[in-house]
């Protein structure tokens, strides 16, 4: 029990009438311990304490502490050096979950992560966003709940987190959101915040696609270990999410990225990066070359009764077709031209362009590269990568989750919860679920799953 | 053509039409001298005959040799000791049904890094991505087999009535997708109904289970059971407990054929099309092979089977007259 563990780790100390609780004083090197552990920073005691600069002995008790908490494993064996092998110190991934979900205009998709960010589970349907919050929040409940019950042990999740097709106003809200932001029209008034905290007990987070995508890349795709990235989103809208210091950079509003607004222009025609690049352009005029037989590939996918989406033309280029490619390298170059702007201003170690197109077409990237490397300083790009993503859709719900154990494990929030266990027993946490459930009468709080049975709701 | 599901990493669904082969298809393939491998979790089922004499067929008519038709026999282990033995093999192709998810999913990144191509049927473990690790996935349409069988079960369900689930304990794409449609559908269509699920993890696990539900919820009306051999025990042994129980399913085997046709316990059937999804996966295959372009995930509708259309959907699944028995309950034969 992690109450009785952080009292019994108290109790085993001498304390002197005035001396500090050892609750007070073993926080902040716990937090900076558990922190070294789950970032893979130090993995041995002996990493412990040159890392932490903390002496062997409170290493270890902190340790102890830790593993009474359920937070660190010390059972497997690291490759000896020598002399005996070290016993390895590994964070416990699996001592929380954290449930995840994407929602964009045509489809929601869900899943279940460890506190790592590794997804054990994913499903994904159709959705309609237009329709009333009320209906979107009843069939997101439904659908954790089942992934819930689908990992029926005896762990709870710890948090919700949410991708959103929109920018989310940043500054808002302190450890954990505390209101709905107004992402969609149809969001006014429904408090989806509140709903999720109350059925789940949990803390919720939302971020915009972008930004969850971003940091599915940085922590478990192509940009790990990475300092600065550039993340490119293509799609209908094109969008950018920035990496500074290892850390996704939301901007004073949380807008920071929205390249598909910036002005571009193509055969002496001005319009938006969304309009002139996006994956709606590349649609017309991909039918437009099946049409009039500028596309053969496309003309005969046409005469076998396909349509002709995005992701045809992407196809139709990827194997040769000339008025395809063109389509696409159109879209690349107008793309590059903008992203290259924002290159020179950031000097990123590598770009990462992601979106069903992009991972399935060589032509929109190598369009993309031309553009940035032409437009951009040489010191800028002597090192640039400029890669795709091979993360595909899981990115968004990896990168929620990783949002989630973000601030989980933030080391302000942590302090205050450490101690207990748990992140739902912080006392922020603890008011704010009480306002939550007082809001909305009755606690209809999902428990954990005890069993794999329910009753639908 | 209507698919109602998304595919595991959100793909929407392209209609078997997609993968049609054109007459310069066939010959290309007839030219190339292509060879393939088919992996399944097991030989033991009518899905499982019919799905490959759609695919040898197809293959046949393309020149193309299918090496061997591997037998895992539902395991995880199997299927990684038959996977790796084919990489040494190396056909250019490998067309297999994963039978688990984290067990096998690295013996199918050691397959897809081997160079040879592989189409998965029904399920791909979490990891795998389209396009890096495999070609496309050829599936029924899970999601929309889920809400069929609600869907056909639903108008024989009195007002508030409640009704036992009995999905799969597996981590498998299609049966979780059965399972999520079937109480989608009764959520958003009859909120009157309350449903409580159960997973079973071995086939005859299955019985014992939906007595354990009934003997807990005694009210429970009707059983959804995400496939048919265990739907089929399922109704029998709760027939000999005196339970009588409506019930709606996934594919028309013969046993399910002829119980539908007595009229109950079973009133809907959501069948596969487990034929022209083997000749989907065959064409899809060839393509790829052909260095053709091929959707991530090429999925087929279900056929909602109830006691009205069975007899002629049997012969549209199965390719073979509806069982004798089925035909004399329907008063179609003596």
């Amino acid at each position: 029990m992690p109450l009785s563990a952080a009292a019994t780790a108290e109790s085993t100390r001498l304390r002197g009438k005035g001396r500090p609780r050892t609750s007070e004083t073993a926080a902040p090197s716990l937090v900076e311990i558990l922190n070294l552990i789950r970032s893979e920073r130090a993995t041995t005691r002996q990493a412990l304490e040159r890392e932490s600069e903390l002496g062997r002995a409170v290493v270890a008790d902190r340790l102890q502490l830790l593993s009474e908490l359920g937070l660190v494993d010390e059972s497997e064996l690291g490759l000896a050096t020598g002399g005996r092998a070290p016993r390895l110190v590994r964070f416990s991934a699996r001592r929380g979950l954290v449930l995840v979900s994407t929602l964009d205009q045509t489809a929601i998709g869900v899943g279940v992560s460890d506190l790592s960010g590794n997804l054990l589970t994913e499903h994904h349907e159709a959705a309609d966003l237009t329709a009333p919050a009320s209906h979107l929040a009843g069939r997101l409940s439904a659908l954790f709940a089942w992934c819930l019950e689908r990992h029926a042990t005896p762990t709870t999740p710890w948090g919700i987190s949410l991708s959103v097709p929109g920018t989310v106003p940043a500054g808002r809200d302190g450890f954990f959101m505390t209101a709905t932001p107004p992402v969609l029209p149809v969001w006014e008034d429904f408090p989806l915040v509140e709903t999720l905290t109350r059925q789940f007990g949990v803390p919720v987070w939302i971020r915009s696609s972008v930004e969850t995508m971003t940091m599915g890349e940085l922590h478990a795709g192509a940009g790990q270990g990475l300092r600065s990235m550039l993340f490119v989103k293509v799609g209908r809208r094109i969008g950018a999410g920035i990496v500074c210091d290892g850390q996704l950079y939301r901007g004073a509003q949380g807008a920071a990225g929205l390249i598909g607004a910036l002005p571009v222009v193509s055969d002496g025609v001005t319009g938006t990066l969304d309009m002139m690049a996006g994956s709606d352009m590349i649609q017309r005029e991909g039918r437009a070359a099946a049409e009039d037989g500028r596309s053969p590939v496309l003309a005969d996918l046409l005469r076998r009764g396909s349509e002709i989406t995005p992701i045809e033309v992407s196809q139709a280029a990827q194997i040769g077709d000339a008025a395809a490619a063109s389509i696409l390298s159109r879209s690349g170059h107008l793309i590059g031209q903008v992203v290259a702007t924002l290159a020179n201003a950031l000097n990123p170690e590598m770009i990462v362009l992601s979106g069903t197109l992009v991972q399935t077409n060589d032509n929109i990237l190598a369009g993309i590269r031309e553009a940035v490397y032409g437009a951009s300083h040489p010191l800028v790009t002597r090192d640039l990568r400029i890669i795709r993503s091979q993360m595909g859709s899981s990115a968004g719900l990896v990168g929620a989750s990783r949002v989630a154990s973000e601030a989980l494990f933030a080391p302000a929030f942590l302090k205050d919860w450490i101690l207990q266990g748990k992140p739902t027993l912080h006392p922020d946490f603890v008011d704010f679920r009480a306002h939550a459930e007082k809001a909305g009468g009755p606690s209809s709080a999902i428990a954990p799953p005890s069993g794999q049975e329910r009753s639908a709701p | 053509m209507t698919i109602a599901g998304l595919g595991p990493h959100g793909e929407r669904a392209a209609p078997p039409e997609r993968v049609n082969l054109l007459p310069e298809d066939i010959a290309a393939a007839k030219s190339a001298t292509l060879r393939v491998a088919i992996v399944l979790h097991t030989l033991n089922s009518d899905w499982t005959r019919l799905q490959i004499s759609g695919m040898l067929g197809t293959f046949g008519d393309c020149g193309v040799v299918a090496t061997e038709v591997v037998d895992c026999g539902f395991s995880a282990d199997r299927q990684v000791a038959e996977l790796d033995r084919l990489i040494t093999a190396a056909p250019d192709a490998i067309v297999a049904l994963p039978v688990a998810n984290e067990q096998v999913v690295a013996a199918f990144r050691r397959v897809s890094a081997a160079g040879i191509r592989l189409v998965l049927l029904e399920n791909v473990p979490t990891g795998l991505l389209p396009g890096s690790h495999y070609t496309s996935l050829v599936s029924s349409d899970n999601f929309g087999l889920g809400m069929m069988a609600a869907a056909g079960l639903a108008p024989h369900l009195a007002q508030d009535a409640v009704v036992g689930v009995l999905g799969f304990a597996a981590d498998f794409f299609a049966t979780n997708e059965r399972e999520i449609a079937f109480t989608n559908w009764m959520q958003a269509n009859r909120r009157d109904v309350r449903t409580h699920v159960k997973r079973f993890g071995a086939m005859d696990e299955a019985a014992d289970l939906a007595l354990r539900m009934v003997a807990d919820h005694p009210d429970i009306a009707g059983f959804f059971v995400v496939w048919d051999t265990p739907a089929i025990a399922v109704a029998s042994r709760l027939q000999s407990a005196g339970h009588a129980s409506l019930m709606a399913t996934v594919d028309l085997g013969e046993d399910v054929a002829i119980a539908l046709s007595a009229g109950r316990p079973f009133v809907s059937v959501a069948a596969q099309q487990p034929f022209q999804q083997g000749v989907a996966a065959a064409r899809t295959t060839i393509l790829t092979l052909l260095g053709r372009t091929v959707p991530a995930w090429v999925a087929m509708p279900g056929v909602s089977v109830t006691r009205n259309n069975v007899a002629d959907s049997f012969q549209t699944i199965w390719r073979k007259p509806a069982p004798r028995e089925a035909l004399r309950l329907l008063g179609l034969a003596p």
